[in-house]
C-alpha cells in the first residue's frame, strides 16, 4: 500500500492512514436506480443482508422519501445452505418482470454473497434477457476485487458500465450511426434539434457523456455545443430505454463526468471509445479544462479561458462568503478531490480531503491540479477523523451520512456529499450551485446562532 | 429462493449489533466486507445524538501480508481496547457473506482494559446465513447474560428485571419507562433493565431480582429462560398492552413479589381513574361505533398480540386477521393469536401478507411501514404501530402500560373518526362489473398489495366507458 509521502510532481501531501472509513454500503442507491432509470427494474439477488439494506438504507438518507409507491424494486433472497440450480434466478427475475408493467431493461444486483452461494450472475442475466426479449445487465454492488476499500457510489459506477454495454456498437460509418442516436432530454432534444443539425453533426467526431445524474448531462451539453462539440449523447440515470442510449465504439468519445466511473469507463474503453482523462467538470476550472480537453479530443480545440473568467466575475459576491472559510472533506464518495480543488480555488481553505480509495491514474489530473496546502488521506479512519475535526474546528465539514448526527451533535456544521450531488455539481451552473449551497450552509447557521435560546 | 418487495428483519448480525449498541460498557466489532457499513448511518438517524454508536467493522479481504490496514481479527480488537480502555465486552459478530467465505468463529484473548481485567468476548457462535435480526438479538442477549450473570442474593426488598426492546425499536425509551413507572406504584423496584442502556454491572446482578417481566418477549425470551433454569427467577410473560394486560401483569408481579392482592387492585383502579384511558374511550363511545369494524393487524409478537387482545375485548372490534412475519415464533403467535381471531396467520411475505389482510376487508390496519401502502390502496386507515416503522419521533410515546393504553384511546378515536365508507364494498361479482376471464387473469399478474386499488381503477375505467363488464383492456389501462 502507498507509504506516506509526497506525490510527484508537486507538494501536495498523500497520507495513507489505514483506517476504516465511513463509508455507506454502495447498495443504498439501489432504490435511486430503480427509481431514476424510468423503465428498468431493479432485482438485488443476495442474502437477507443485501435486501435489508437496499430497502432501509434510502430511508436514512437526508431527504429521502419513504417507501414510495410502485417501486421498481425487488429482493431475491436465496436460501443459505442450498446451491440454487442455473436458470433458477433467471426464472424469479422473469416472474419479476412480468409483474411490472412497461419495464424495458432489468438490471441484477448481485455481489460477493451471490457469487459465494453458487450463482452465476452473468449466466443467468444472459438466460433470462434471452427469454424476456429486453436487455438484462448484471450489476455488482461491491468494489471491484483489486480495491480493498470502498466507495459509496461504486453501484452507480458499475450500473453505469453497465448502461454502456447496453449501447449499440458504433458501425464504421458513423453517419450511419449518429442520426438515430437522440439527446438527452428526451422530447425536446429530440423533436426540435435533429433534422436541422443532422448533416452538420455527422461530420464531427460524437462525444458521449458518462454520469448518473440526467440533470447534469443536460447543463453541460450546451456549453459543449457552444464549444463546437457535437454531443451525440449521454449515459445517465435519466434514460427511458436501451434503445435511446448513444452508440458507443470506435470512433466515440467518451467523457466521464465524475472522476469515480472508472469501471464504466474501462467499459467503454474496452469498446474502443476513447475516454477522455481530463479534470471533472466541477467548478470553473473544472469545466473549463473539461471542455477544452473534449474539444481538443475531437480534433475541434477551443479555449475556454476567456469564459471562464467570466463565469469566475460572477461569482465573485459568492466567492465572498466562502473565502476563508476552512473546509474539512470526510470522504466518501469520490467525489472529494474536484469538489476541494474548487473551493480551494474560491478562496476556501482546504484542511483535509479524505478519500477511501484513490485511483492514482484516474485522478492524476485532479491531484496535479489541487493546491500544494491541501492533505489528502487515504483510508481515513471514522474516530481519527472526530478527533481531527475537533481539534480543528473547521467552518463546515462535507461527510457521509454516518458521521454527519456525530459530528452536528458536537457542534460541527456539515452538509453530506449526497445533498451536494443533489443540487447538481457539474458545469458553470454547478459551480454557482456549490458556492450557494455553501453560503445558504453559513447563513442559517449564523441565524441560528443569533438565536436568544 | 423467494422473489420478495420487501424483507421486514435485517440480518442476524443486525440484530446483535442492536442489542450491543443500545448497552453501555459493550462494544461490537462486525466482520464483514468492506462495502457492508451501513450502520453507524441508520443510528444516526435513529438516535439522532452525538453519541457515535459503538460499533467497528473490521474488514474481512484479501490484503497483501505486511499490510497495516485493518482486517486482522486479534489486531483489531486489541486496537479496539486500546481506544477504547472503558469498554468491558466485545462482541464479535459476523455478517451473512463473512459466513458465506468461511469466516471462523473470533477465539482470541483480549488485553486489559482500563480496570485491569481483559473484557469478555462473545462470540456468538450460533450465527448462520438466513437468520432474521429477532432471533439472533434474543440469542446474543442469553449470550450475554450467560456470561456476566453472577449467582446473587435476592436484593431485600422486591426487585424485577425488566426486558424490554432494543435499539431502534419505536418508543422503546418510552416503554421502559412506563413499566418502571406502574412497578414503582406496587412499590416493586427495578433491578437492571435490558438490553436498553444497561451496564455490564447491570448484567451481573440480574440474578438479584425477584421476577424477569418480559415487556419484549421477541428479544427477551431466551435471557430470561436461562435465567429461570439456572438461578430460578420466574417470569412475567404477558404483553402490556391495554388495560387488561397491564393490570395482568401487576397482579403477576404482586403475586411473585409477595405483595398484598388489596394494594395491586388499589394501585391499578387508581390508574384507571387517572391515566388508562382506552377503558373510558369504550364506554363513552355509543356501541355503533365499533360495530361491524374489522381491524387487521400485522407485525412483531408482542405488539400484534397485545393490540389484538386490547382491541378485540377491550374496545370491541372484530379482528379479521392477525400476522406476524416472526415465523420462529410460529407456534406460539397462532396459539395466542387464535383466542382472538379466527384470521391468525404467519408470513414474512410481504405480498402473501397483503393479500391476507386485504382478504379479511379490514376497516382499520395497524402494522409496519410496509402495510401503509395497502391501507392506501383499501383507502382505510392506518396505524403504523409494529417495528419495523421508519419514524423516529423526538418525543417517544408509549403504547405499553396504562398511559400507553391512553394513547391507543387517541389514535382509535383519530383513527375512527374519519367518515366510514358509505357503504361497505361488497364482493365485486354481486354488486360490481362482472369481469372477463381474461380481465381476471391479468388481475392475478398483479402484486397483491397493489391488486385492490388496481380493481376499482378498472372498474371505474370500465364503467366511465359505459362498458358492461371489465375487460383485459380496462384493466391494462387502470395498471399504466
Amino acid at each position: 500500500m502507498d507509504k506516506p509521502g509526497r506525490a510527484s510532481g508537486g507538494l501536495l501531501t498523500i497520507l495513507n492512514e489505514s483506517g476504516v472509513p465511513d463509508v455507506l454500503s454502495p447498495l443504498h442507491a439501489a432504490r435511486e436506480l430503480s427509481t431514476l432509470l424510468p423503465g428498468a427494474l431493479v432485482i438485488v439477488a443476495g442474502t437477507r443482508t443485501e435486501a435489508y439494506l437496499a430497502q432501509t438504507l434510502p430511508a436514512v438518507l437526508p431527504g429521502a422519501p419513504t417507501t414510495p409507491r410502485d417501486s421498481r424494486l425487488r429482493f431475491i433472497v436465496l436460501d443459505a445452505g442450498e446451491t440454487p440450480e442455473q436458470g433458477q434466478v433467471a426464472s424469479r427475475v422473469i416472474e419479476a418482470c412480468a409483474g411490472v408493467p412497461k419495464t424495458r431493461m432489468a438490471l441484477l444486483v448481485a455481489g460477493r454473497s451471490a457469487e459465494l452461494m453458487g450463482v452465476d450472475a452473468d449466466f443467468e442475466a444472459r438466460l433470462a434477457a434471452r427469454r424476456l426479449e429486453i436487455p438484462v445487465k448484471v450489476v455488482d454492488p461491491d468494489p471491484a476485487p483489486d480495491s480493498h476499500a470502498c466507495l459509496s457510489t461504486d453501484l452507480e459506477d458499475h450500473a453505469l458500465a453497465a448502461l454502456v454495454e447496453m449501447c449499440r456498437e458504433t458501425t464504421s460509418d458513423l453517419v450511419a450511426a449518429n442520426p438515430a442516436s437522440p439527446k438527452r432530454g428526451g422530447l425536446l432534444g429530440g423533436f426540435l434539434g435533429r433534422n436541422r443539425d443532422e448533416d452538420r453533426e455527422a461530420k464531427r467526431t460524437p462525444v458521449v457523456l458518462l454520469g448518473a445524474s440526467p440533470d447534469s448531462a443536460e447543463d453541460l451539453s450546451p456549453e459543449l455545443e457552444r464549444a463546437g462539440v457535437a454531443v451525440s449523447g449521454s449515459v445517465s440515470f435519466g434514460v427511458p430505454a436501451a434503445e435511446d442510449l448513444p452508440a458507443i465504439g470506435e470512433g466515440t468519445v467518451v467523457a466521464p463526468l465524475d472522476p469515480h466511473l472508472a469501471t464504466a469507463c474501462r467499459t467503454a474503453e474496452k469498446r474502443g471509445a476513447k475516454v477522455v482523462r481530463t479534470l471533472a467538470p466541477i467548478g470553473v476550472d473544472g469545466t473549463a479544462r473539461f471542455i477544452q480537453d473534449v474539444s481538443a479530443a475531437v480534433g475541434t480545440p477551443a479555449s475556454e479561458i476567456a469564459h471562464a473568467r467570466e463565469v469566475w466575475a460572477g461569482l465573485d459576491s459568492l466567492r465572498n462568503r466562502v473565502r476563508g472559510k476552512r473546509v474539512f472533506f470526510a470522504g466518501d464518495t469520490g467525489l472529494e478531490l474536484p469538489l476541494a480543488r474548487f473551493l480551494a480555488d474560491a478562496g476556501a481553505v482546504v484542511l483535509e480531503v479524505g478519500t477511501p480509495r484513490l485511483d492514482r491514474r484516474a485522478l492524476a489530473p485532479e491531484l496535479h491540479s489541487l493546491g500544494s496546502d491541501v492533505d489528502v488521506v487515504v483510508s481515513p479512519d471514522r474516530e481519527g477523523q472526530i478527533r481531527r475535526i475537533d481539534a480543528a474546528r473547521p467552518d463546515v465539514v462535507v461527510c457521509g451520512p454516518g458521521l454527519y448526527v456525530p459530528l452536528v451533535a458536537r457542534g460541527h456544521l456539515c452538509r453530506t456529499t449526497l445533498e451536494l450531488r443533489q443540487v447538481g455539481v457539474h458545469g458553470y451552473a454547478g459551480a454557482r450551485r456549490i458556492l450557494e449551497l455553501l453560503a445558504r450552509t453559513f447563513e442559517r447557521a449564523e441565524s441560528l446562532d443569533a438565536l436568544d435560546l | 429462493m423467494r422473489l420478495l418487495r420487501g424483507v421486514y428483519e435485517g440480518p442476524g448480525s443486525h440484530g446483535v449489533l442492536r442489542m450491543a449498541a443500545g448497552m453501555r460498557g459493550v462494544r461490537a466489532v462486525l466482520r464483514a466486507l468492506p462495502a457492508e457499513g451501513y450502520f453507524h448511518s441508520l443510528h444516526g438517524a435513529w438516535a439522532r445524538s452525538g453519541e457515535p454508536a459503538p460499533v467497528h467493522i473490521s474488514p474481512v479481504w484479501e490484503k497483501p501480508k505486511s499490510s497495516r490496514e485493518p482486517g486482522d481479527a486479534a489486531r483489531d480488537f486489541s486496537e479496539l481496547i486500546r481506544r477504547h480502555p472503558e469498554t468491558e465486552a466485545v462482541l464479535v459478530v459476523r455478517s451473512e457473506t463473512a459466513l458465506l467465505s468461511g469466516e471462523p468463529i473470533s477465539a482470541t484473548a483480549l488485553p486489559d482494559n482500563e480496570t485491569g481485567r481483559a473484557p469478555r468476548l462473545v462470540a456468538c457462535e450460533w450465527e448462520a446465513v438466513g437468520m432474521g435480526e429477532t432471533e439472533a438479538a434474543d440469542l446474543a442477549l442469553e449470550d450475554i447474560v450467560r456470561a456476566h450473570a453472577r449467582p446473587a442474593e435476592k436484593s431485600p426488598s422486591p426487585t424485577v428485571n425488566l426486558f424490554g426492546p432494543p435499539l431502534f425499536d419505536p418508543n422503546a425509551a418510552a416503554e421502559y419507562d412506563e413499566a418502571k413507572r406502574l412497578l414503582s406504584l406496587l412499590g416493586v423496584g427495578v433491578n437492571a433493565r435490558a438490553p436498553l442502556g444497561a451496564t455490564i454491572s447491570d448484567l451481573r446482578r440480574l440474578p438479584r431480582a425477584w421476577a424477569n417481566v418480559l415487556i419484549y418477549r421477541e428479544t427477551g425470551d431466551a435471557a430470561t429462560l436461562f435465567l429461570q433454569d439456572e438461578f430460578g427467577t420466574p417470569r412475567v410473560t404477558t404483553p402490556m398492552i391495554g388495560a387488561a394486560g397491564t393490570g395482568a401483569i401487576l397482579r403477576s408481579v404482586g403475586d411473585l413479589c409477595g405483595l398484598d392482592a388489596q394494594t395491586v387492585r388499589r394501585a391499578a383502579w387508581n390508574e384507571l381513574g387517572t391515566t388508562a384511558k382506552l377503558p373510558w374511550y369504550a364506554r363513552l363511545q355509543t356501541p355503533e361505533t365499533f360495530r361491524g369494524i374489522r381491524a387487521a393487524i400485522f407485525g412483531d409478537f408482542t405488539r400484534t398480540l397485545g393490540l389484538g387482545y386490547a382491541l378485540s375485548r377491550e374496545v370491541g372490534l372484530e379482528v379479521g386477521a392477525c400476522g406476524t412475519y416472526l415465523t420462529h415464533l410460529e407456534r406460539d403467535f397462532l396459539f395466542h393469536a387464535s383466542t382472538f381471531t379466527d384470521g391468525a396467520f404467519v408470513a414474512d411475505d410481504p405480498e402473501e401478507a397483503a393479500s391476507r389482510i386485504e382478504d379479511s376487508r379490514p376497516d382499520l390496519l395497524i402494522g409496519t411501514h410496509l402495510e401503509g401502502e395497502i391501507a392506501d390502496n383499501l383507502g382505510i386507515p392506518f396505524l403504523p404501530l409494529c417495528p419495523p416503522v421508519l419514524d423516529h419521533p423526538f418525543v417517544q410515546r408509549p403504547i405499553m402500560g396504562y398511559r400507553g393504553s391512553s394513547v391507543l384511546a387517541d389514535l382509535l378515536e383519530d383513527a375512527l373518526r374519519r367518515p366510514r365508507r358509505e357503504q361497505r364494498e361488497a364482493e365485486p361479482s354481486s354488486t360490481e362489473l362482472p369481469w372477463t376471464k381474461e380481465a381476471l387473469e391479468g388481475l392475478e399478474e398483479i402484486p397483491a398489495f397493489l391488486r385492490g386499488r388496481t380493481r376499482r381503477l378498472a372498474e371505474e375505467r370500465a364503467r366511465a366507458a359505459g362498458s358492461r363488464e371489465v375487460t383485459r383492456e380496462a384493466l391494462e389501462e387502470a395498471r399504466a
